[in-house]
């Protein structure tokens, strides 16, 4: 890119039409001068024009140089670009999402409410209702239907929009440092979080708690009976009764730092009475909390999806070469035939590959436990023990039947 | 661990989807440089020869001065319109220029980092997205909303916003049954359309004539077969089957059950134009045929999608990722997110040669399998004994001893 920037430098410097355009104010000037001769002296009209034309004449091939500079400089800048930004195809002869249109402006309606744009959502719903997009047939779906239209207008954008305008909300109190909605939140939803093993109620408790005991100078809240130790220690008696049973440990550990409160640093409590980081995980832990119990993925899923397709595009070109050459369809089987290298954060369900029959689990054909603690796949395990009853373990010397191995549920 | 976990970034193949972010500035500076060329060439022959000739006609005495005085003000007026072009192609230039110099920028800035986990990286690659959507946007015609977005995104000189109107205005007048700014569009890229062979030209002035015959008006009949002579027949070597049907048409009114007479009267043709001036501009433009949302999404759904994600079982909807150990809650995955599914559907799955799972798995009584740690973590949140775990989805409990450990190799 360094380099090509360089030349797009270049580029700007030599090769624009400023040049061409004083050049023709030069012919301009030129004209000028001889219509001010023919005016002031009638009789010089021959003479001025016939010593017009070779001074007109070279101003134009003037003009004319200048432009070839400048498309010399836009071939010299267009081999840049093809040596440093190389063209490269895109598979573009297979689209899976063509005969989808709606669902794809669903999707990006959603994602614009939960990235909290609500006025790009609204006029994107607005401009997508009057102008529905057209579903353009694809080899997966031959005959696209009309009728999925419906499910964009079954979107119902008010309780969305409500529901992340709600969490924007909190999350823009927890940025100025008020943790009351978001208690208040989890407190609602307090049944749900414990089931999923959350423990964001307590921890924005906790942390209210100590925000409290830190007092007026660092907290900023007026300096009254609800604020300081005395504060935190009457807050704590109001909410933490709930809390005794789950998380006795804790409110000990906090019971017992309020005694190190001349020296916090020092003392072995110095950890949980750190806000500084806390709030930037309480407010990431909330978003996903908030995310998960609407049945949505913390981050945009539209986003997740676009840079992983971006990763493994490389991979999948080459792979639509190779298919080109030996003249076969990967799309028609439901499995891609390579593996897509993603960061680890883009891992999202546990995957078992058979070690027998080298193919990922699925429901139909579930992992399954031998007696010995090794797993296959239920297929594998079916053709190991077909013709013997009895068969052994391909990783140890356990012997056993199809009937003593247990399906796990991953 | 696998190599298929990777979190390396390699700029290169990483900017495949942004290569019309140069590509289209460019395009659009040859274009403009051939505008500015054009109207010197043009300029400069007229001045040229009215001053020959007036300088001759003065010669001779043929010419008053005040009739050369008219001339060499009509020379003036046309040096200064040229340099009112010229400015005017100058500021679009500057412009384009201030716009790839942005875009450069833009791309070098992924260059400076190191993985796909870069902080840096996760904020490239969400105006990466907007970038994409707006390009969506724009291509369906939603200018409205793409204008918004980038406006509130601030990313202005990284998309295209003025070429795709322009596009969406014409690809509209072709659905409306207009060809006037179809075909001017045509005109200002009459070479490079002839270079491409694009056979969009050809294909309007047919649509003109099968408009004309349809009217079934005696002196609409007449235009028609001057249109036809004009337009039409000079191609027949390159179009011969079009030229015939052509000729053909004049034999049978609107309304003809007659193949493929009745199929040039029909009213989809206009969209079928519209999607073939829609692929002449991008070819021309050298951008991508489809959006780059699509090429994206359908890469990025596939390389997500595991057999679980439209799997009836409960484990699909809240399952555990055997990645984010930190963590004891999960988030859900991006396909199994309503927002995706359904999109997903028609997909392949990811294929995956070596199982992730976490490590130190163990299996429930039930039949669930969690890696023990997070087992432990869980129950002592929960509040249990030391000696009792509970599932995390169905919160049954059962004692240690009942758990037994599973082998993954």
């Amino acid at each position: 890119m360094d380099a090509l920037q360089l030349e797009l430098a270049k580029l700007r410097r030599d090769a624009n039409l400023s040049q061409s355009i004083q050049d023709v104010d030069n012919i301009i000037a030129q004209l000028e001068n001889a219509r001010e001769s023919i005016v002031s002296d009638r009789n010089s009209t021959s003479i001025t024009l016939a010593k017009l034309q070779n001074p007109l004449k070279s101003g134009f091939d003037k003009v004319n140089d200048d432009l070839k500079k400048i498309h010399k400089g836009h071939s010299n800048y267009g081999k840049a670009l093809d040596k440093h930004f190389p063209v490269k195809a895109l598979p573009t002869e297979y689209d899976a999402l063509a005969s989808h249109p709606s669902l794809i402006n669903r999707a990006i309606a959603m994602h614009f409410l939960r990235e909290g744009q609500f006025q790009v959502a609204t006029t994107f719903l607005d401009e997508a209702l009057d102008n529905p997009p057209q579903p353009v047939p694809t080899p997966g779906t031959p005959n696209p239907s009309a009728s999925e239209s419906e499910d964009f207008t079954s979107l119902n954008v008010e309780e969305l929009q409500a529901k992340f305008a709600n969490m924007y909300e909190v999350l823009r109190e927890l940025k100025n440092r008020n943790l009351h909605p978001a208690i208040e939140w989890a407190r609602i939803n307090s049944h749900e979080l414990e089931k999923r093993g959350s423990n964001l109620e307590y921890e924005l408790n906790q942390l209210q708690f100590v925000w409290l005991f830190q007092g007026p100078q660092v907290n900023g809240l007026p300096d009254d009976a609800n604020n300081g130790v005395g504060g935190a220690l009457r807050y704590a008696r109001e909410n933490f009764g709930s809390f005794q049973g789950r998380f006795q440990r804790h409110i000990q550990q906090l019971a017992t730092g309020m005694a190190f409160k001349s020296n916090l640093k020092d003392s072995p409590y110095q950890r949980i009475f750190n806000t500084e980081t806390v709030w930037d995980d309480v407010s990431a832990s909330f978003t996903r909390e908030f995310c998960t119990l609407m049945g949505r993925s913390a981050d945009s899923p539209l986003y997740t999806a676009a840079t992983a397709g971006v990763i493994a595009l490389p991979t999948l070109i080459k792979l639509a070469s190779i298919v080109k050459e030996k003249r076969t369809e990967w799309t028609t089987q439901n499995e891609l035939p390579v593996e897509i290298p993603l960061p680890r954060s883009m891992i999202f369900h546990p995957i078992f590959v058979c070690p027998v029959s080298k193919e990922q689990t699925t429901e139909e054909n579930p992992p399954m436990m031998m007696p010995c603690g090794h797993v296959i796949a239920k297929e594998s395990l079916n053709r190991l023990g077909l013709r013997v009853g009895r068969f052994k373990c391909p990783y140890c010397p356990n012997e056993s039947q199809p009937k003593d191995a247990r399906e796990l549920i991953m | 661990m696998a190599d298929h976990i990777t979190s390396k970034l390699n700029p290169d193949s990483n900017l495949l989807l942004d290569q019309p972010l140069l590509r289209l500035p460019f395009e659009l500076l040859r274009k403009n440089f051939k505008v500015a060329h054009f109207h010197v060439e043009k300029e400069s022959t007229a001045v040229k020869s009215t001053l020959r000739d007036t300088a001759n006609a003065s010669l001779n005495s043929h010419a008053s001065p005040d009739d050369v005085l008219k001339n060499v003000d009509s020379m003036l007026a046309r040096m200064r319109g040229l340099k009112r072009k010229l400015e005017a192609c100058a500021e679009e230039e500057a412009r384009l220029q201030q716009q790839s110099q942005s875009r450069v920028r833009h791309l070098g800035e992924l260059y400076s980092m190191q993985s796909l986990d870069d902080v840096k990286y996760e904020r490239w690659s969400r105006t990466r997205l907007d970038r994409l959507l707006v390009d969506y946007l724009l291509r369906n015609g939603y200018k409205d909303s793409a204008t918004a977005l980038a406006k509130e995104k601030g990313i202005n000189d990284l998309v295209d916003v003025e070429t795709f109107i322009q596009m969406s205005r014409i690809r509209e007048s072709l659905r409306n049954g207009r060809v006037t700014e179809a075909l001017a569009w045509c005109n200002e890229n009459k070479k490079d359309l002839r270079r491409m062979e694009s056979n969009l030209e050809f294909m309007l002035r047919f649509q003109q004539y099968v408009e004309l015959v349809r009217t079934q008006d005696q002196s609409k009949l007449l235009e028609s077969i001057t249109h036809a002579k004009k337009y039409l027949t000079p191609f027949k070597d390159s179009y011969p089957r079009e030229v015939q049907q052509a000729c053909g048409l004049l034999a049978f009114p609107p309304g003809t059950q007659a193949r493929p007479y009745n199929d040039l009267y029909s009213q989809t043709r206009w969209n079928t134009l519209a999607n073939l001036f829609m692929e002449t501009h991008n070819s021309l433009l050298a951008l991508p045929s489809v959006p780059l949302l699509h090429i994206a999404l359908s890469a990025g759904l596939s390389a997500l999608k595991t057999p679980s994600c439209h799997s009836s079982h409960i484990s699909s909807i809240s399952s555990i990722s055997p990645t984010s150990s930190s963590s004891i809650t999960t988030s859900v995955c991006p396909i199994c997110s309503t927002e995706l599914n359904s999109l997903a559907r028609n997909v392949p799955y990811a294929h995956h040669t070596k199982s992730h799972v976490e490590s130190d798995l163990v299996l429930l009584p039930n039949g669930c399998v969690y890696g023990r740690e997070r087992l432990e973590e869980y129950s002592k949140r929960a509040g249990l004994d030391d000696n009792v775990v509970k599932d995390l989805r169905s919160g049954e409990t059962f004692s240690i001893d009942d758990l037994k450990k599973v082998y993954i190799s």
